[in-house]
């Protein structure tokens, strides 16, 4: 049930059936993974080739349309490290990874967002001081062209 | 009253709070993780916020995300649910400092009944029987062999910060109990994060019995008579029903009384369950569950008390509204829970995407669930899918109606198996049917004594 603990076991079994997956040369058609009385079974109605083709098709601009830099906790957003202060990113910056791009307040813990996308800032999407949830998308960024 | 509830949970019981708190006027907030998005209790609710990835530790068991959730849409309040978050002490004290109300039972209560070995000893001190034991955690080996010589076997060997029927061992031979011990304390340390054990005598063939209290923080309290769980599976429930079935009604209300008058001793407050071995004409006290549990609904079937409602009106410090006389339970009720396992595979949990979802209704029939059509069961939760209810005048007619209601139920999808079909078998067994059941009898119909 769902009992921490059970959380806890399932978790672990589901990481391990996650790695057993990616470690997988050829796409798998069934993955069983057990630890204790917890296991877990995943099953595909067939090899999963089909869905990369569709990837394929996907049109090609798409790859080079707008990415976020999102929310990676529920928090309070903030652009600058201070009230007053200059913020991280202006819009029209051009940004890297791992650059800081804003505060993620949770519990009175400040926690720096990074960007995991490269490009230029082309909409701050949420104002200073915002409540966000999970994934929420706070920049947009338009990938410099290369 | 709230004006905002969070609910900090997922699946069934999520949609079940956020139904009470629809009918009671107030707002309701889920919190889900990206697995959730659009599930059942997200088109329910007044609002919702994701909180974080599928896996449990950074969504369902994070403290921050959840209140972070709470600040933000002005919830007042917070429901736990069960699992999660719902028995953690830290939790209930976090939401207190910052000005939230945990629904349940004080921090200090729950840490108190929460240890095991501690709510043993504090419920013996109470008045409730319990089994012969150890009077604190063995501090190694030797001391535990020490400690089970002197209980006599079977013993069992039980987490001190165990729950959900998982960190347990029987002992049977004395020659086992030193590999047990180490065995258990280490898989104690790697589940709970906690080595202690304690030492019980392990009674073999024993009712389960179970006792729903409601006490509330101005002096009222009753309990809302008990429920059999004897259907088990390695500790885990698979049916309970009330009133408990082939045992003396007398010896169940005193259960009942004694269950009640313990927890009105040491200041619970809010809805619990006092768990009970029942063997012959005694009864053991065995733990104290200080949340809503699972098999609520069956109780709510027989004394038509909404047990969510409750809670929430004792949370919000209003007074509980009901006197021991006021609780008329009538008639018999029963819960199968519909777990997506393969029975024929050690019950090994199934995933997949549900083709064809269609419960059960008709009378006196009642469905919990989560489920539709084109949801997907994902491995990162627990396999409960529905909960199906039925009430009947007598046992066998609510027994009766449990088994039309399971034979409509359709569940399929691509690799999705349920228990459905060993729940009927269940139904079927002459021992069940005639109430001399234990909580053996699964293991006896599976084969796995």
């Amino acid at each position: 049930m769902s009992d921490p603990e059970s959380e806890i076991v399932v978790d672990e079994v589901v990481r391990g059936a996650e790695r057993l997956l990616r470690a997988s040369p050829r796409p798998l058609r069934r993955i069983v993974v057990r630890s204790g009385a917890a296991s877990v079974e995943l099953e595909w109605p067939s090899a999963p080739a089909a869905t990369a083709q569709e990837d394929e098709s996907v049109p090609a601009e798409d790859t080079t349309s707008v990415l976020y830099v999102r929310a990676p906790m529920v928090g309070t957003f903030y652009h600058a490290p201070e009230p007053g202060a200059d913020p991280f990113v202006r819009l029209g910056d051009l940004i890297e990874c791992g650059l800081q791009v804003g505060v993620l307040e949770a519990m009175k813990i400040m926690n720096p967002v990074e960007a995991n996308v490269a490009g230029r800032v082309a909409e701050v999407l949420v104002p200073d001081g915002t409540q966000v949830e999970y994934e929420q998308p706070l920049l947009a960024i338009e990938p410099a062209s290369t | 009253m709230f004006d905002t509830v969070l609910i900090a949970n997922r699946g069934e019981i999520a949609l079940r709070v956020a139904r009470t708190c629809r009918e009671m006027g107030i707002r309701s907030v889920a919190v889900c993780s990206t697995a959730d998005l659009g599930s059942a209790v997200t088109r329910v609710v007044d609002e919702v916020v994701c909180i974080g990835p599928p896996a449990p530790r950074r969504s369902y068991l994070n403290v921050s995300a959840i209140i972070e959730a709470a600040r933000r849409t002005g919830a007042q309040a917070v429901h736990p649910g069960y699992g999660f978050l719902s028995e953690d002490p830290d939790f209930a004290e976090v939401c207190a400092a910052e000005g939230l109300t945990f629904i349940g039972p004080s921090p200090e209560i729950m840490a108190r009944l929460g240890d095991k070995a501690r709510a043993r000893a504090t419920m013996a001190e109470a008045g409730l029987p319990v089994l012969p034991g150890g009077e604190h955690p063995p501090e190694d080996a030797a001391e535990a062999k020490e400690a089970a010589d002197a209980i006599g076997y079977p013993v069992i060997l039980k987490a001190v910060a165990g729950g959900g029927g998982r960190g347990m061992k029987v002992v049977r031979d004395p020659r086992d109990l030193i590999r047990a011990f180490h065995e258990t304390r280490a898989a104690a340390r790697a589940v709970f994060g906690d080595g202690r054990l304690y030492l019980e005598r392990y009674v073999e063939s024993a009712r389960h019995v179970e006792v729903q209290v409601l006490l509330d923080d101005l002096g009222g309290g009753v309990h809302l008579g008990e429920r059999d769980c004897s259907v088990q599976r390695r500790h885990q429930k698979l049916m309970e029903e009330t009133p408990a079935p082939g045992l003396d009604p007398g010896l169940t209300t005193h259960i009942c009384e004694a269950a009640v008058k313990a927890a009105a001793a040491v200041g619970f407050t809010g809805a619990g369950t006092f768990e009970f071995l029942v063997d012959g004409t005694d009864f053991f006290f065995m733990e104290v569950n200080c949340r809503i549990q699972v098999e609520h609904p069956v109780t709510e079937a027989v004394t038509g008390i909404d047990l969510i409602q409750k809670q929430i009106r004792v949370a919000a410090g209003l007074p509980l509204g009901l006197s021991q006389d006021d609780v008329v339970p009538a008639g018999h009720a029963i819960e199968c829970r519909v777990n997506t396992e393969a029975p024929e595979r050690g019950f090994a949990p199934t995933a997949g995407t549900l083709t064809d979802f269609r419960p059960p209704g008709g009378p006196f029939t009642r469905v919990d669930t989560h489920g539709h059509t084109g949801m997907t069961i994902t491995p990162d939760y627990d396999s409960l899918l529905a909960k199906v209810i039925t009430w009947g005048e007598d046992r066998e007619a609510a027994l009766a109606r449990m088994d039309r209601a399971l034979g409509e139920f359709v569940v399929e999808g691509h690799g999705v198996r349920t228990t459905t079909g060993l729940l009927r078998d269940v139904l079927r067994e002459p021992a069940f049917r005639a109430a001399r059941h234990d909580t053996m009898l699964l293991a006896r119909m599976l084969g796995e004594t």
